[in-house]
């Protein structure tokens, strides 16, 4: 093989003509040394790339082949190089002969005589206009695809707006129609004579502000699905303490920042509130003294709550027949799944309450 | 020297709290100047009595127009507007030129301090307790 190729260089220049005339790269040549830098020489391919035939090509400029939609800024990108006699690659939209439109990605080359002058430019050519045509398929899916996730999208945030104004709605009509309740039952104990009935009015509207305090507390702040025991009874006490006479009785609360579910809410403020009003009742009879502890902490599995006074204890109040307070607050710790113990410990009460909590709680 | 007892316009059309808060504030010592069920009502009746203090509800007869009522109002530097509400949402950031919200559902406590809270700002002394709960205070 060696020798052969040895004996057949140099290869004559009709050999180079004929493999460039059967490639399938459309190729073509101009003369650099004419102004027009007119085509000499194209071959198969290029006829069948362009439509053209041989005749209609030669002698003219490749700028024959540009048309309405070419972009002008890469054709003087190209003129450009081959004023300076540089190597370039560039793409451009052409047009056959029958006026069809092809991507034309081509690369041209300056070739030079043994002087270093320029004598011809070489460009070699591609179609390729089914990738740019895939090119623009993906973007159109694309755009389509960002188009419908940008829908549903909005979809999803107008639903979210609606579900939030709606949750408004409900808090604020739950808000104004506690204190609607609570409006009707002071008028109402306004209006009754001292007495059962009217005590029995003013507990009520009593334990309807424990259950707005707790409400109010809701959705406020932060998460809507927790309730903060230590701020209700912050809250809470203020209230229940500005009723007491300061010199005789005040309650004192130690609560761990527990934030229970907002179910809870509700229950565990009623029961707070019965614990603490039942104590100010029963404990100190006679004008005594005293004082009365709340102490919260969780524990490992929930909950404990400690209500204590150092009043007279249960044993020694009188019997309450309707006992409506103790009965309430032992409903509330079975809804809650709880447990209570109620303690005479001389002096006074000491009442243990252990509610399970959620792990998460 | 004992200060005239304030004179306060109730803007809130739900007639049950409005009748229990005119008696909450007669008990509590203060002069209920009228009762306002909508915005032009209390418009009107913040122009004739130009009252201390108007405690305003943000929803009335006619809609929310208790921001409205409140700007309205506290265009008067003799009146002092105070929001009471289940919507403090609706409270744009400025306040409306009102001087705090206090959240419903309240209890009578929370009225008493912030009326006491809101005389001791109008007489010009500085309150002890900065804000009495359930009271919130506009931003400065």
């Amino acid at each position: 093989m060696e020798t052969s190729d040895q004996a057949d260089y140099p290869l004559a220049p009709a050999t180079f003509a004929r493999a460039f005339d059967s490639s399938p790269t459309p190729m073509l040549l101009t003369n650099a040394a004419h102004d027009n830098n007119p085509i000499v020489w194209v071959n198969e391919a290029f006829l069948n790339l362009t439509g053209y035939g041989r005749d209609e090509l030669l002698g003219r400029n490749c700028r024959m082949l540009q048309g309405a939609g070419t972009d002008r800024s890469e054709v003087a990108r190209l003129r450009a190089a081959l004023d300076a006699a540089e190597p370039i690659e560039c793409e451009l939209l052409n047009y056959r002969k029958d006026g069809t439109a092809f991507w034309n990605s081509m690369t041209v080359n300056p070739v030079r005589n043994a002087d270093g002058r320029v004598t011809f430019f070489f460009a070699a050519q591609a179609d390729m206009t089914d990738k740019r045509s895939v090119e623009q398929a993906m973007r159109g899916t694309n755009d389509e695809l960002e188009r419908q996730v940008g829908q549903r999208t909005a979809d999803l945030q107008a639903a979210l707006e609606q579900k939030t104004a709606l949750l408004h709605e409900v808090d604020h009509r739950v808000k104004n129609n506690l204190q609607v309740i609570s409006s009707l039952m002071l008028l109402k104990a306004r209006r009754t004579p001292e007495g059962e009935a009217r005590d029995a009015l003013s507990g009520m509207a009593e334990r309807i502000g424990a259950l707005s305090t707790a409400h109010r507390m809701l959705y406020s702040a932060g998460d809507v699905t927790k309730f903060n025991l230590s701020d209700f009874t912050d809250d809470f006490l203020s209230d229940f303490n500005a009723g007491l006479d300061a010199e005789r009785t005040k309650v004192e609360a130690r609560i761990d920042s527990i934030a229970v579910s907002a179910a809870m809410a509700a229950p565990l403020a009623l029961m707070i509130h019965e614990l603490a009003s039942n104590a100010v009742r029963h404990a100190f009879p006679q004008n005594r003294v005293g004082r009365i502890g709340i102490t919260a902490r969780r524990t490992e599995t929930g909950m404990h709550l400690m209500i204590e006074d150092d009043g007279v204890g249960i044993d020694a109040g009188p019997v309450n027949p309707a006992g409506f307070g103790r009965n309430l607050v032992e409903m509330v710790v079975r809804q809650l799944r709880g447990t209570i113990t109620w303690r005479d410990r001389g002096p006074g009460t000491v009442v243990e309450i252990a509610i399970p909590l959620a792990e998460d709680a | 020297m004992i200060e005239p007892a304030l004179r306060i316009l109730v803007v809130e059309d739900e007639a049950l709290i409005a009748l229990e808060l005119e008696f909450l504030l007669d008990d509590l010592g203060y002069v209920t100047v009228g009762i306002a069920a909508s915005s032009a009502e209390a418009i009107a009746l913040g122009l004739s009595t130009a009252p201390d203090v108007a405690l305003v509800d943000i929803h009335l007869v006619d809609g929310p127009t208790g921001v409205d009522v409140a700007r309205a109002l506290s265009a008067d530097p003799r009146t002092t507007v105070v929001f009471m509400t289940a919507n403090a949402k609706r409270i744009p950031d400025d306040f409306a030129g009102a001087f705090g919200v206090i959240a419903k559902p309240y209890s009578e406590r929370v009225v008493a301090s912030t009326l006491d809270y809101v005389a001791g700002c109008r007489a010009g002394r500085v309150p002890a307790p900065p804000c009495p709960d359930g009271f919130c205070r506009a931003p400065e």
